[in-house]
């Protein structure tokens, strides 16, 4: 049994009422870790089905989107004196069985992040621009949108910082502050469900999509020079 | 007969005067004040002396002056945009900033029912951790309820 190291799984969610409340039972029956989920100025009813089925609730007057919902629950992680931090999605993509394959490289001492990968997932264009932006930063990883993560300390302090407060993706900015901070990240290949409701922020029209790569590849060439910092000793 | 020196002089002290009555209604904050009291300043010198531009345009080389006013009037504007969204940026910064903070203050408030007691015991470490931003450092830490109700 891997030791957890008291986790605190982080579910930000935007109008998922429909899946939040059996994600949240079923982390805590799994993994009887606290819970939280940041609601992203939803419409519907996620707070309460979140709250019902005994997640603490942080929401956001404001949406901000996937990565400024996760930064809040990380802030609010370390607030509470959390050292490890597991993110994943509110639409039911995610195996929480799979955490503990997240969890062990951060024991192991083998990487600061843990992303549970299944490139299979994608869709053709996904897979054209995953690596675009792979031959854009030089980043070795399969699924760079996966939004199953694993944190350790000195991960969660680095990505609960102002410097990543900008950022509009929790992707391709978020991996190279880490990588950029000298913080290892690998890919626990996991299995994932097809999206039982909803649909993908990103992947969701030409415009959006548009935006997103134009914005992205700016990210990519702004940090041009940043890269391959000597990896941190400890956190 | 209007001259084109009355022309430039209405358009001038219209302008300035515009702007000096914004400054003083406080429409307008320190820094930004301080920007168009010297936009003010300026349209009005240029309405009054439009000549100016010709004595500087002849010392700089360049054949028709009106340009030289245009170019430097564009450059400036543009310098002012530039300006802005930096500004922008820094807000939207603080404003996510301040959503978060809100939120996990509104967490603390209503506790969920179900989920077991956190750990009260936050490191001062992980609380300097989180206050990287200097100007939301300075918020102290939510107060106890003791003197939550007093306030």
């Amino acid at each position: 049994m891997v030791d957890l190291d008291r986790p605190i799984a982080l579910i930000p969610a935007h109008n998922e009422e429909a899946t939040v409340g059996p994600i949240v039972a079923q982390v805590r029956e799994l993994w009887n870790c606290p819970v939280v989920v940041i609601d992203d100025c939803s419409s519907d009813a996620t707070a309460q089905a979140a709250r019902s089925a005994g997640a603490t609730v942080l929401p956001l007057p404001l949406q901000l989107g996937a990565w400024g919902a996760i930064q809040t629950g990380l802030r609010y992680a370390l607030r509470q004196g959390y050292r490890t931090a597991i993110t994943l999605d509110a639409d039911g993509q995610h195996e929480p069985q799979d955490i503990g394959f997240l969890l062990q490289p951060l024991v192991d001492g083998q990487a600061e992040v843990a992303i549970g990968a299944f490139p299979e997932r994608a869709s053709r264009a996904r897979r054209i621009a995953w690596s675009y932006f792979r031959w854009l930063t030089g980043l070795k990883l399969e699924d760079i949108t996966s939004g199953f993560r694993a944190y350790n300390h000195a991960a969660m302090i680095v990505l609960a910082s102002c410097e990543a407060s900008l950022l509009d993706y929790q992707d391709v900015g978020v991996l190279l502050i880490l990588r950029r901070k000298g913080l290892r990240t690998v890919e626990v290949p996991v299995a994932m469900q097809p999206r039982t409701l909803g649909a993908s922020r990103v992947f969701r029209s030409w415009w959006v999509v548009g935006k997103y790569m134009l914005q992205t590849s700016l990210l990519c060439l702004a940090r041009v020079g940043h890269n391959h910092r000597p990896p941190a000793t400890d956190d | 007969m209007i001259t084109y020196q009355i022309t430039s002089m209405t358009i001038g002290a219209s302008l300035a005067a515009t702007i000096l009555f914004l400054v003083r209604r406080d429409h307008l904050h320190g820094p930004y004040a301080i920007w168009w009291i010297g936009a003010a300043a300026t349209v009005a010198i240029l309405g009054l002396f439009p000549r100016l531009f010709d004595v500087l345009a002849g010392k700089m080389g360049v054949s028709y002056p009106p340009v030289l006013a245009i170019v430097l009037g564009f450059g400036l504007l543009l310098l002012k945009m530039l300006t802005m969204d930096l500004d922008r940026s820094r807000q939207e910064r603080l404003i996510r900033r301040l959503a978060q903070r809100l939120a996990m203050l509104e967490a603390q408030e209503n506790p969920s029912p179900l989920q077991p007691p956190l750990p009260s015991e936050a490191t001062e470490e992980a609380r300097s951790a989180d206050a990287t931003e200097p100007e939301l450092a300075a918020i102290p830490p939510p107060l106890p309820q003791r003197e939550r109700d007093r306030e």
